[in-house]
């Protein structure tokens, strides 16, 4: 460890130069002294005694030298000195400094804010014990259709049982649940039923009280919850009594038994993937025992409404589960001769949360990263340029004998100066820019909570603005050393600079810069081609001035989920249609089952009786439960038959059926008049089809949904949403629509109240982000490579001042030279161009699954990218060009 | 100069000061410096300053310490003693100048 003691005290040194300095003088002095007083002890005069100490002793200055060189830290000294140097040689050309830091200001500040995103959200490995061993498991109905379902109960504690690859397991479901803490209207917030091994699993310890345990799950057990941190906290303000006490949860006392330690979260995980649902972005507050139905415990097919996590064994890897589960999966549905083969779909827990969004953010990462590189390469010109001007003053560095180390150091360090500067003002930026991609950004993103500018955020800035410091200074500091130095002392240094090969390096520079460009441009201008198209295609409903209330029915007056009673809600839904009804500038009032473009619900597979299939050839359709305004209300066309009518409250067994349904339950046959099997729970009526209705992308604006549409009173579930199309303004009808509601019923929740056209951009915020950011990069990119066309341009212009002037003496045009100083540009650009497109072809082949219905190659993008990038270009090249035309032949020739 | 007088060789010049204060005891630069040229008998051609940012290097690794004191003849001076790591560091570049001296002996010697 000697190295770091002598590193210690050279910094020590560092900061006592000038005492040591004085000691040093002192002892040499003392040297001297005892030299002369010996030297005339052997006889000689005081003169000759002091000139022969001095002879002996050597060099003074030489030997100060060498001993402070050994003293500090002569590198540090070094650096220190042309961190000096570049600060003043930036101070020289405020400009140039201002403008380089700014870029990187920008650059390394966007790219910051998105890395911390990719950090929380996708890098971040959550907050449970190892969890890389946490996978998501889902079943296959593998004749059915490749994508995964959720899981059945049965199978569950089958697999559970059997499997040896996995080392835990367990089932549970979200959904949300109102609570009511102190007899207000009750609020809905997330909750998780799980099987009691949940926070065994995952390796959570409570903070208070005790975790679940498999007695809290029995039928006859109380009820009994476990908060999360922030459920404490907004429950019962973090009061540590909490223990014991009781919470209104569905109109049901329940006990609290346990709190949970902050940053503890178990993020959405879907029931499959196209089962999305918007209230993803609810915290989950409450965990509770599942205690399972008769239903969960008998039913073998059908029921696929869990969701299960499990911990592979240590050692164990994804394929070798996937295997031994499988096997089990087909050993079951052949020993109980099941009518469909299972199958098994594993998914690490941190791919499957985040598969919605990961794709757009490393679209976003990648799109920032080719931002910051086309800012390095317009920096690395700017340098180049200053490194050609600086050429003179390197060139009598080096006869001075500076060597080449120190020559390319004193340029790297110059540029290091303006990455540090920059990467420091970025990071400040980057606090601001995390704020504003949070509030862009879609609620539901898994762990958004979770982004700040963390440590390793930081270190990544840091990173980053010194891979930028290398990769702009690089070129500029190698050129400044291969000049040799008689040549650039000789010659007029304006015109040594401006050689052939230093033109063709910046040349190459705007190639790339144009081909970054190009690529950013093409891919901006997909994604908001698709986004339009998402947003202007035909739906098939009308959102404009209708408003949305979801509300939630869970209090005891209104049943559990065991009983079959329908009248306390349907009594409620019938009330609250004729009393929204009767407020002022109503055209028409509706309820369905299920909130408008909310994804995928209640999915069903549809059987006809009259016509049996197997049921892997039958149909998945989303059942939606609706009242007879529900057709007017969303203006959904009826294509043939008729609609429900209030004449049908009698014999409500009857349907509608979208077209993409009819098309695959009915091909080739009219279904008006035929029955299907029964839609509702625990019904075992028959419904009669009276007619069909129009397509509509009414689950999600990306897909036609296949919809069976039953009247609400055959069945009314707990959770409804009404829809109220009026002529008063969203604003005025909400505050109405809430008081109405809770006149009714004060204990019923209203977790979502907004306009039908609000809901849609909701439903669409993943690609609005995607489309804004992208567009931000993207004009952000076209403005800096129109910069850096035009500072190439406009440098090589000055530099052929003399030229121009030369050709305007001897007769050339005005029009002459400007079409000169274009084509001069335009070389590089169309190569640019060129180059762009090669590259997107290859880039676009990754990105085609973040677009909708929109061709990689949509010719309006690619054609509309490179003409705005032609434009830009021009407009960069014009004023230099003008420049050029207007030069003063007598003034550039003078000039010489 | 006398063609005879060689410069001190890399490195040796630290094993000259520490042997000097481990057979003079406590010394002033001066005194080291002048310790060496006799020692030597004047074979060695030593610019005396050169001893300082080798006492200096000595310090810095622990194997010399320095303190103002007087000199014999009464004037302040900077005195470097060895420590307990200096003596263990003689050793140690003893045993490795003999090997070096043997090694080069043997290549050097008539039988070779």
């Amino acid at each position: 460890m000697n190295w770091i003691r002598v590193l210690l005290t050279r910094c020590a040194a560092l900061f006592r130069s000038k005492k040591l300095d004085a000691d040093l003088d002192e002892e040499l002095r003392a040297h001297i002294d005892l030299a002369i007083e010996e030297n005339r002890g052997r006889g000689m005069n005081e003169r000759q005694a002091r000139i022969a100490a001095l002879r002996a002793f050597g060099g003074i200055t030489q030997i100060r030298e060498t001993y402070r060189l050994q003293r500090g830290l002569p590198q540090f000294e070094q650096a220190a000195r042309d961190i000096r140097y570049a600060v003043r040689q930036l101070r020289r050309s405020p400009g140039f400094a201002l403008t380089a830091i700014l870029t990187l200001a920008l650059g390394i500040g966007a790219a910051t804010s998105v890395f911390s995103v990719v950090n929380a959200v996708l890098l971040k490995p959550f907050a449970f014990r190892d969890p890389d061993r946490l996978v998501v498991i889902r079943e296959l109905q593998e004749e059915v259709r490749k994508e995964s379902i959720p899981d059945n109960y049965r199978h569950f504690l089958r697999l559970k049982k059997a499997a040896s690859t996995l080392e835990d397991a367990a089932i549970f479901q979200q959904s949300g649940l109102s609570v009511s803490p102190s007899g207000e209207h009750p609020r809905v917030v997330g909750a998780v039923s799980s099987s009691p091994n949940l926070f065994s699993l995952l390796g959570v310890q409570p903070i208070l009280g005790r975790g679940l345990v498999d007695s809290d799950a029995q039928k006859s057990a109380g009820s009994v919850v476990v908060l999360s941190y922030e459920g404490w906290q907004t429950f019962f303000a973090g009061d540590r009594k909490v223990i014991g006490q009781t919470l209104r949860i569905a109109g049901q006392p329940t006990t609290v038994i346990g709190v949970l330690p902050s940053g503890v979260r178990l993020p959405r995980i879907a029931l499959a993937p196209k089962i999305a649902f918007q209230e993803a972005a609810r915290e989950t507050l409450l965990f509770q025992p599942l205690v399972p139905s008769e239903r969960d415990l008998n039913v073998d097919s059908g029921n696929f409404n869990y969701k299960v996590i499990a911990r592979l064994k240590p050692g164990v890897t994804l394929p070798q589960a996937s295997a031994e589960l499988e096997a089990l999966q087909n050993a079951y549905t052949f020993s109980a001769h099941l009518s469909v083969r299972l199958g098994i779909a594993l998914t690490p827990l941190a791919k499957d949360v985040t598969s919605g969004i990961s794709g757009t953010l490393w679209l976003l990462f990648a799109a920032v990263g080719a931002l910051l590189l086309i800012a390095c390469v317009n920096l690395a010109n700017l340098q180049l340029a200053r490194a050609v001007n600086a050429e003179r003053e390197t060139a009598v560095r080096a006869a001075l004998g500076a060597s080449r180390g120190q020559l390319v150091r004193s340029r790297l360090t110059e540029s290091l100066v303006l990455a540090c500067a920059g990467g420091a003002a970025g990071t400040a930026l980057a606090f601001s820019g995390v704020r504003f991609l949070i509030a862009l950004a879609p609620a539901n993103i898994p762990r958004l909570d979770e982004v700040k500018v963390s440590l390793p955020v930081l270190l990544f800035s840091a990173g980053l603005s010194i891979a930028a410091a290398i990769a702009f200074g690089i070129l500029p500091a190698l050129r400044s050393i291969r000049v040799p130095p008689q040549a650039a002392l000789q010659a007029n240094s304006t015109r040594a600079a401006n050689t052939q090969e230093s033109h063709r390096t910046r040349g190459l520079m705007v190639d790339a810069q144009v081909a970054c460009t190009v690529v950013l441009l093409i891919v901006t201008s997909l994604a908001l081609r698709s986004f339009s198209h998402l947003m202007r295609q035909n739906r098939g409903f009308d959102s404009s001035h209708v408003t949305l209330a979801q509300v939630d029915l869970f209090a005891p007056q209104y049943g559990d989920f065991s009983t079959t009673t329908n009248t306390a809600k349907l009594g409620f839904a019938d009330r609250a249609l004729a009393a929204l009804d009767q407020l002022p500038g109503v055209q028409s009032v509706a309820v369905t089952s299920a909130m408008p473009l909310a994804g995928e619900n209640w999915v069903d597979s549809l059987s006809r009786p009259d016509h049996p299939v197997p049921v892997a050839e039958q149909p998945l359709i989303n059942a939606r439960f609706i009242d007879p305004d529900y057709l007017p209300t969303m203006q959904i066309s009826l294509v043939s038959g008729r609609n429900i009518a209030a004449t049908d409250r009698a014999n409500p067994y009857v349907a509608l059926i979208s077209q993409r349904t009819a098309r695959e339950a009915f091909p080739g046959e009219d279904p008006l008049g035929k029955k299907i099997d029964p839609i509702a729970p625990d019904d075992n009526h028959p419904v009669t089809v009276i007619g069909v209705v129009a397509d509509t992308n009414i689950n999600g604006l990306r897909d036609t949904a296949a919809m069976v549409y039953v009247p609400y009173w055959t069945f009314t579930p707990w959770t409804l949403s009404f829809l109220v199309r009026s002529s008063q303004p969203t604003d005025a009808l909400i505050p109405e629509m809430r008081r109405t509601i809770w006149q009714i019923d004060p204990q019923v929740a209203i977790p979502t109240l907004k306009s039908m056209d609000d809901q849609i951009s909701d439903s669409v915020a993943a690609d609005r982000f995607q489309a804004m950011v992208l567009s931000g990069f993207g004009a952000t990119a076209l403005l800096l490579a129109l910069l850096g066309v035009y500072g190439v341009l406009a440098y090589s212009v000055t530099l052929r001042r003399q030229e121009f002037g030369i050709r305007i003496a001897l007769g050339s045009g005005k029009s002459a030279l400007i079409g000169l100083v274009l084509r001069q540009a335009a070389q590089p650009v169309l190569l640019g161009i060129g180059a762009g497109i090669t590259m997107a072809l290859i880039a676009l082949h990754w990105v085609r699954s973040l677009l909708y219905q929109t061709p990689v190659l949509d010719p309006l993008a690619v054609g509309g990218s490179v003409l705005l990038l032609l434009v830009a270009a021009a407009i960069a090249a014009i004023v230099p060009a003008r420049r050029a035309a207007s030069t003063d032949p007598m003034r550039a020739l003078r000039a010489e | 100069m006398p063609k005879s007088k060689s410069d001190v060789l890399q490195g040796t010049l630290d094993l000259m000061v520490l042997k000097t204060l481990e057979s003079m005891g406590p010394l002033h630069g001066y005194g080291i410096a002048r310790r060496i040229e006799q020692v030597s008998e004047n074979t060695v051609s030593l610019n005396q300053g050169t001893i300082y940012p080798a006492l200096l290097r000595l310090e810095q690794r622990t194997w010399v310490k320095a303190e103002w004191g007087t000199s014999e003849t009464g004037r302040r001076a900077k005195l470097y003693s060895l420590t307990r790591s200096g003596r263990k560091q003689i050793e140690q570049e003893t045993e490795d100048w003999e090997r070096v001296a043997a090694t080069m002996a043997r290549f050097l010697s008539p039988s070779n």
